[in-house]
């Protein structure tokens, strides 16, 4: 499938987040640039099951990645008990 | 050879070849180290390192052979590895290897973009990069960098490096917090940004570190790069590339709770992760022309080359927006 223009993308990734924004594995929903165009890029905390996420709307590609738990990033520090991380 | 019988091989060799272990300085003596009274020599002298390395194809791995001295790269005793493994051994002169350098968790006066620094209740994050309101200079860095995620109050003491990386009080007081955005847990978010005055006895240069590179006094859109760089406290001087940007409903994970961040750009490191923790404050900037990008704050534990996680950051134009504040290049 070929990828598609800023404009289709933004307006899949719209969709994107009416079908899947309330969804508990969905962590981002976003544009990816491609070779010749945009994608709709949906991150997930963990592996989705088959069909879960379509693979184009409206004749966008979507592309999946796991990414996981997102933190802010801290130290690993004995101390961290008595001070935040950053 | 499959994965265990390389593992039985480098075992079963460790054992019967003690020098493929360190040296102790008194056995490295006949290989060239210099003559010396045995307690001015370290007590360990580098050897042969035996591990696994990956064969030509899916699933074939070899004995990684690691040469550490030139006295030994053409010794029997790496002959006879090469022998013991028939042949399928991946040997290499690595020569000496020193602990990781740690340059950016120093004390710096000039203080400059991407070393240490923190509130003094947290532990390190980074210098973004230094902005500024009429004549008055400013650190850019996260708001749970500099601002202890909302908890800290303006004239709060600021430590370069910060306190992980033995910042005390009074000693290495570089500024004071001077405003942040507040990190909303009932609305989405568009930054994590803070900026803090600089004492007026703390020098600074805007320069990029070590290469002392000025960045480019342009922007760059989030849809207008592709290729970034980034210098941090924690991994140093990384490149990448942007994976995705006006990424909506992440949720990060902070100590006052999950906060979900909307229009954020994503970044795959290319060599390796783009960032980790203590890099968080860090300025994203564009390869080659070095324009400013983007602020660093948050990473995952997944996804990426290699499945080693990715990097969120804020776009930077909204930032210096909503802090009020101009670029110092």
């Amino acid at each position: 499938m070929k990828a598609a223009s800023i404009s289709k993308a933004r307006a899949a990734k719209a969709k994107a987040a009416e079908l899947l924004g309330d969804s508990k594995l969905v962590n981002g929903i976003g544009i990816a640039r491609e070779a010749r165009g945009y994608a709709v890029k949906v991150n997930l905390v963990k592996a989705p099951r088959d069909g879960a996420v379509p693979a184009e709307i409206d004749g966008v590609p979507v592309r999946v990645e796991v990414v996981g738990r997102i933190k802010k990033q801290p130290l690993s520090t004995n101390n961290s008990r008595r001070r935040r991380s950053a | 050879m499959n994965l265990d019988s390389v593992r039985n091989l480098k075992a079963s060799l460790s054992e019967t070849h003690p020098m493929t272990l360190a040296l102790p300085a008194r056995k490295a003596a006949p290989l060239g180290i210099p003559a010396g009274r045995t307690k001015d020599v370290e007590r360990v002298q580098p050897g042969i390192a035996l591990g696994v390395a990956p064969g030509a194809v899916e699933g074939d791995y070899r004995l990684a052979v690691r040469v550490q001295h030139q006295g030994l790269a053409r010794s029997d005793h790496v002959a006879q590895l090469i022998s013991a493994a028939r042949g399928d051994a991946d040997v290499r002169f690595i020569g000496r290897v020193t602990k990781r350098e740690a340059w950016n968790e120093d004390q710096h006066r000039p203080v400059r973009p991407g070393i240490s620094v923190g509130h003094f209740r947290i532990t390190a994050g980074t210098i973004a990069c230094f902005v500024s309101r009429g004549q008055r200079v400013f650190i850019l860095s996260n708001n749970h960098v500099l601002a202890d995620e909302n908890q800290g109050r303006r004239g709060d003491e600021i430590l370069q490096p910060g306190a992980y990386d033995k910042g005390r009080r009074p000693r290495d007081v570089v500024g004071l917090l001077e405003k942040f955005v507040r990190l909303a847990s009932g609305s989405a978010n568009a930054m994590d940004c803070a900026i803090a005055s600089l004492n007026k006895d703390v020098e600074y240069d805007p320069r990029l570190p070590r290469a002392r590179r000025r960045l480019s006094t342009d922007l760059a859109a989030p849809e207008d790069a592709s290729r970034v760089e980034k210098v941090g406290r924690t991994t140093g001087h990384t490149h990448g590339r942007v994976a995705a940007f006006e990424v909506d409903g992440v949720v990060v994970e902070y100590d006052i709770g999950n906060l979900r961040f909307d229009d954020q750009i994503e970044i795959a490191g290319t060599r390796q992760p783009f960032s980790a923790g203590g890099d968080s404050g860090s300025l994203i900037y564009t390869s080659g022309d070095r324009r400013p990008y983007a602020l660093l704050f948050a990473g995952s534990d997944a996804g990426g080359p290699a499945g080693r996680g990715v990097t969120y950051a804020n776009p930077l134009e909204p930032v210096l927006r909503e802090l009020r504040v101009d670029l110092l290049t």
